[in-house]
């Protein structure tokens, strides 16, 4: 008897990743089309819209810019954790906590200039994100519980915080009764520096950019790819493993944290639980997909913007903007399906005779 | 005057307590699910996302044939299907589970959103009704909170029990415990691992799509966008507090349904605490169970399945 069989090459395909994002692109679009086909609705009008709204003219572009500033930080949080190979699962709540910091801020010192209390409410982001990891960090590095499900967790305190926040201590008197948080004060907006993208898309380049010098140049890069890689030799080396994980945890949330910050900032006006809008989640997906690369980050990210941002432009034709959530998905498991035909060869062998 | 009171409490006594029934069955059905997969070794974090396609194929299954047992089996059959994705992904090409997991999440809320859009404000309704155990039902209290509920109660304390008869008493099920514990050993042993993992992730998904379900067709009644309301992930919690056993998975079941009845009942009873924060209890008890199962796990084993996460690849063996 014969039978398939998958068997690992000795190598993986060279830029096996950038076209296994391509394939799962592709496979994503051909399934969206299916299920608009399915559902009546005009397939090149949508994906034809989607591209218009997003990268469609200078401005769509720059809006597009903007979103794919939280999913690029939530993805790189992500990929920080990974270096030492841990999960950070808890971005979306990291993002919204960073943000009820920064709220806190304004709060206090709602009469300082605009420079000064952005640069305020931007650290006290990631110091909020930095603490909302800090816990699951001590945790995993003291007593080994798993990140995955601490971070995950937390998430659902984070939203319901903000929700609790929202109804009592921090309602907005002039809501009309509408339980909403106070809007944050005027001058604590980022400047705008191209057409609709504001500084935050710099900052994010920047971080970006330093994040990957750090990891391939400095030496506390160095030890962390070290101990990611190889926990014995980094014990040996004499490089505390419980101050890494607890140091790359409080990390990967100070990023996250200030994703939120910036979202304040830039693109809501006041706190709300939606003010995330699953970026910390699509960020773990965005992360992924670039292998956990900054570089591939900061495109991965780009197109999910434009995905997302191209995805609300379709509800006026009719048609729900959760075609891009579904696209956004696919592309994920596109992708994966390609990986495995690249770093493996499927091979008909001869069926093993067991005994 | 006493009297008028008296009944006022027992009324909301009763509220309390037959909506943690509800609530309980809703967690035990995708948590029950979730415990066979992760037995099976595969962490599953699209549950969530596999409740929401049950619940929309289960409210749309329902009215379109008038039937909530139609609803439900259409919304099982759904989260089966969905969750193949995930076993082929996550099991048969070996991709990192939590990424899978999460993507199918992402996915089945998107799904579910899009196909339930035209069903959103549907007027229509095919709900179960409470089924009547007879002598028992008739119990002061006790009869309507445990004796009156709707059938996918009674089916999923039976659900319950098979699990438990074939995880702890059969073959498979042992089969099954081993491919978690140490997927190389359990194939030399002559078990099939992928087979067992997609097996045990494609009932997990049913079970969940049933939960689904009977939100759709019973506990909320209709379908809308976010009707899972994050109850998908306190199915992933409940494991955990269960230590993977179906029996503790069934008492946490009770107790986090305890807190989701209790969050909008509270004021019948003169308690004057944010709902809100309530409602964050069970997340805060998962994780002060991990904490305390990790610090009880240096002198004894932890019951966590040893292989929970890691894709196995037979060639690597």
């Amino acid at each position: 008897m014969r039978r398939l069989v998958l068997t690992r090459r000795e190598s993986p395909t060279r830029g096996g990743q950038p076209i296994a994002f391509l394939f799962g692109l592709a496979f994503a679009l051909i399934g969206g089309a299916i299920l608009l086909t399915i559902s009546g609705d005009p397939v090149f009008d949508v994906y034809e819209r989607m591209w218009e709204r997003s990268f469609g003219s200078l401005d769509t572009i720059s809006a597009t810019f903007n979103r794919a500033v939280p999913l690029a930080l939530a993805g790189l949080a992500v990929s920080i954790a990974a270096t030492m190979g841990l999960w950070n699962i808890g971005a979306e709540g990291q993002i919204l906590f960073g943000a009820t910091a920064a709220t806190f801020v304004g709060r206090i010192f709602p009469d300082l200039p605009g420079p000064i209390l952005i640069i305020a409410m931007l650290l006290a982001a990631a110091l909020g994100g930095a603490l909302w990891a800090l816990g699951p960090g001590l945790a995993r590095a003291e007593i080994g519980v798993s990140e995955i499900i601490t971070t995950l967790m937390l998430n659902e305190v984070a939203i319901r915080l903000i929700v609790y926040l929202q109804t009592t201590k921090w309602k907005d008197p002039d809501g009309f009764g509408f339980p909403q948080i106070t809007a944050r004060p005027e001058q604590a907006r980022l400047g705008i520096i191209w057409e609709r993208a504001h500084l935050g898309v710099l900052i994010a380049l920047a971080l970006i950019a330093a994040f990957g010098w750090f990891m391939n140049r400095s030496v506390w890069g160095y030890e962390l790819k070290i101990a990611g890689s190889s926990p014995k030799t980094a014990t040996y080396a004499g490089i505390s493993m419980r101050r890494k994980v607890v140091g790359v945890m409080a990390l990967s949330g100070a990023v996250a944290g200030f994703a939120g910050g910036i979202e304040l900032g830039g693109s809501a006006v006041r706190l709300s639980e939606n003010i995330s809008n699953g970026f910390g989640f699509a960020g773990i997906i965005v992360a992924a997909l670039a292998l956990m690369r900054p570089s591939g980050v900061a495109v991965v990210a780009l197109a999910f913007s434009a995905l997302q941002v191209g995805g609300l432009s379709i509800q006026t034709l009719g048609v729900s903007s959760a075609v891009s959530t579904i696209l956004q998905a696919l592309i994920l498991f596109g992708a994966i399906g390609a990986a495995v035909l690249s770093t493996y060869q499927i091979r008909l062998v001869d069926r093993k005779v067991t005994t | 005057m006493i009297l008028a009171e008296l009944t006022i409490t027992e009324t909301a006594v009763i509220g309390l307590f037959v909506a943690t029934i509800q609530f309980a069955t809703l967690l035990f059905l995708a948590g029950l699910g979730e415990t066979i997969s992760e037995r099976a070794g595969v962490l599953n974090l699209g549950v969530e996302g596999m409740m929401a396609i049950g619940a929309v194929f289960g409210f749309i299954g329902g009215v379109e044939s008038g039937s909530p047992w139609v609803g439900l089996l259409v919304g099982t059959i759904a989260g089966g299907a969905i969750a193949l994705l995930h076993a082929t992904a996550a099991v048969a090409l070996g991709a990192d589970q939590v990424v899978s997991g999460l993507a199918l999440t992402m996915l089945g809320l998107g799904l579910a959103d899009f196909i339930g859009d035209d069903y959103t404000s549907d007027p229509r309704r095919a709900l179960f009704a409470e089924v009547d155990i007879p002598g028992l039902s008739d119990i002061r209290i006790v009869g309507d909170v445990l004796f009156s509920a709707s059938p996918v109660t009674y089916m999923a304390i039976v659900l319950g029990v098979i699990a438990w008869f074939v995880l702890n008493r059969t073959s498979i099920g042992l089969g099954l415990r081993a491919v978690g514990q140490s997927a190389s050993t359990a194939d030399a042993a002559g078990h099939s691992v992928v087979g067992m993992r997609m097996g045990a992730v494609v009932v997990g998904g049913a079970l969940a799509g049933m939960s689904g379900a009977y939100l759709s067709t019973f506990v909320v009644g209709a379908w809308s966008v976010g009707v899972t309301a994050g109850r998908g992930w306190i199915a992933v919690a409940l494991v955990i507090f269960g230590a993977w056993r179906p029996g503790r998975v069934a008492a946490g079941a009770l107790l986090f349904g305890f807190t989701l009845a209790l969050q909008s009942r509270l004021q019948p009873f003169g308690v004057n605490f944010s709902p809100i924060l309530v409602s964050m209890l069970p997340y805060l008890l998962t994780v002060g169970v991990l904490v305390v199962i990790s610090i009880r796990a240096r002198n004894q084993p932890s019951p966590s399945p040893a292989g929970l996460g890691i894709p196995y690849r037979r060639e690597e063996r």
